[in-house]
């Protein structure tokens, strides 16, 4: 910035009546940013074309050897003619590599079709018939016996399979079963195709866990009792979400010295209602976990929830010295909590709450207490029952009486 | 206007129904009359009705007292027996658990406590005002002795007037 001048009235910019006897300043006197003198805008004539007649030579005697291992001596004479046929003035004249700033940034030759970047490859439209219907039992028996009578003497196998492959299911226009035309975008990849390459490996889909539980099958023998007892099978078991949430060493005095062995108190639920907690003890820490979590699934009862986000009303809970409160919040709110209280509410499937710990805040007996406080809302429906009132939920009126409550 | 005595019917009340109790009498007064009408008006309590020291006839079909019993009769009050006069209140209990569970008192002998319309207006949205709670439970209860009586706070607020606030039902 130029402090060489005083500031000028902007108002002065538009009388320019008085001529300035001083030196003409830029205008942009008050920018901090310098002036850019050669800002230019490149438009598609100006592309540079720096290629001259001379960059395009025939090919020397040595590439022309190279050329002769890769093509067949027609398509050597079909290349040769080609490049003949053009003459290298009109080729510097048209042809440029790019130096602009709006040029692209990769060199592609645009000859083969990039799924995802270029224009969908779809069958035409014509290739459609809308009146065409699935073949029945009878044109299949004539179908076999139209193959039969043309067999010829010796029939292999393969004739066998030719007819198989090659007879149509549909009668119609024979495009519109081989090639129809689609709207649907087609994949990005095709069969055996894939990032790095082309592979043999059949193409792998989601599904949903499902071949990881086969992995693993061989369910064990505590798995086994809980879906017998539950009724759920493995993948579902899978999908719960279970999570520990405490976890440390007991010990147990007896006169022969200290037992020591695992405490942990899992949680579980299917996020969508349903919720549970379990406890497990045992020698090794890897079995009271699994005891905690299959206990918790075992435990896993329905939570009532308002709007399927969150609890009726505040409730408190209390266990051994730890008291909290829990609170119903709006829409959008989160799950301002601590971190059990946090997977619980993630396990049920509860969105929008508040919580406050008091006075103690062992972690065991703030699950418990969370639980016992979840376990204790008032269901309004109840309430208005109890005191002999009709409760009608004016929002289920305003969406056309519809419910959406889920069903455990 | 003795909050005193009200605040004792309020105790008295959470211990008659943590007991379990179906049937409990209170001191006469207009107040404890008007605020259990209110309470039996929102289904809290299944009858109202003012007897001697001694509970009155149960109606012989309902299985409670009622002030409109032709059959049994009710002893009409009288100067000579005002000072003996009690009501009696039929409790009531739904799935084991008493309807109405906890009532405490919001004002205080010692500090009386008035709220206006813009405030009550807050409580029943579920928001703090001064020093009265929202109402955040479901079936959570504010009653007020206002110029119309007493009424529940949702009330008020359909009718926009304020006033004191006595008790807080749930």
């Amino acid at each position: 910035m130029s402090f060489a001048r005083p500031a000028r009235c902007l108002i002065c910019r538009f009388s320019r009546a008085a001529p300035t006897t001083g030196p003409r300043v830029p205008r942009r006197q008050f920018h901090l940013t310098p002036t850019q003198l050669d800002k230019k805008d490149y438009t598609l004539h100006e592309i540079s074309r720096s290629m001259k007649p001379e960059d395009f030579k025939s090919y020397t005697e040595k590439e022309k050897a190279r050329l002769k291992q890769q093509y067949t001596p027609e398509q050597l004479a079909a290349i040769e003619a080609g490049e003949a046929a053009i003459d290298p003035k009109d080729l510097a004249d048209q042809f440029a590599i790019r130096q602009d700033p709006m040029k692209l940034q990769y060199l592609d030759d645009f000859s083969t079709i990039e799924p995802g970047v270029d224009k969908h490859i779809r069958a035409p439209e014509s290739n459609s018939d809308y009146n065409a219907t699935l073949k029945t039992e009878e044109d299949f028996i004539d179908d076999f016996a139209r193959f039969f009578a043309e067999m010829p003497e010796d029939a292999t196998i393969s004739d066998w399979v030719r007819f198989a492959e090659s007879t149509r299911m549909t009668q119609g226009k024979e495009e519109n079963e081989l090639n129809p035309n689609s709207s649907l975008v087609p994949d990005l990849f095709q069969p055996g195709e894939t990032l790095e390459g082309r592979t043999s490996e059949p193409p792998k889909y989601f599904d949903d866990g499902e071949s990881k539980a086969r992995k693993d099958m061989e369910p064990d023998e505590a798995l086994k009792t809980l879906m017998k007892v539950t009724g759920y099978s493995a993948q579902e078991v899978m999908r719960l979400k279970a999570r520990t949430l405490v976890s440390h060493a007991v010990v147990n005095q007896t006169r022969l010295g200290k037992v020591r062995s695992a405490y942990v108190l899992a949680v579980a639920g299917n996020g969508d209602g349903l919720m549970g907690i379990g406890e497990g003890k045992s020698q090794e820490a890897g079995d009271a976990r699994i005891q905690a979590t299959y206990r918790a699934i075992r435990n896993m009862q329905p939570i009532p929830r308002y709007e399927n986000r969150t609890i009726f009303g505040d409730v408190r809970g209390k266990s051994g010295a730890v008291e909290l409160k829990l609170m119903s919040r709006p829409p959008g709110f989160g799950l301002r909590c601590q971190s059990l209280i946090f997977e619980m509410c993630r396990a049920a499937g509860i969105d929008d709450l508040a919580a406050r710990v008091e006075r103690s805040r062992n972690p065991m007996n703030t699950v418990k207490a969370a639980y016992q406080a979840i376990m204790s809302q008032r269901n309004p429906e109840d309430v208005a029952r109890a005191r002999g009132k009709k409760l009608v939920d004016v929002r289920k009126v305003y969406y056309s009486g519809r419910s959406d409550a889920r069903r455990f | 206007m003795s909050l005193v005595n009200l605040s004792h019917v309020c105790s008295h009340l959470n211990n008659a129904t943590k007991a379990r109790l179906g049937f409990t009498s209170i001191p006469n007064s207009n107040l404890h009359l008007k605020l259990c009408l209110a309470l039996q008006n929102d289904g809290f309590i299944s009858s109202v009705v003012r007897g001697g020291p001694t509970p009155p006839a149960m109606h012989s079909l309902l299985g409670y007292p009622t002030t409109n019993d032709e059959t049994q009769g009710l002893e009409p009050m009288t100067q000579t027996n005002v000072a003996s006069r009690r009501l009696w209140l039929g409790l009531k209990y739904w799935q084991s658990q008493p309807v109405l569970s906890k009532i405490s008192m919001v004002s205080k002998p010692t500090r009386r406590i008035t709220i206006d319309v813009a405030g009550l207006s807050e409580v029943i949205r579920g928001d703090r005002s001064s020093y009265v709670e929202g109402l955040r439970s479901p079936g959570e209860s504010l009653y007020l002795s206002t110029d119309h009586g007493i009424m529940e706070a949702r009330e008020c607020v359909e009718k926009k007037i304020g006033g004191l606030v006595l008790c807080r039902v749930l």
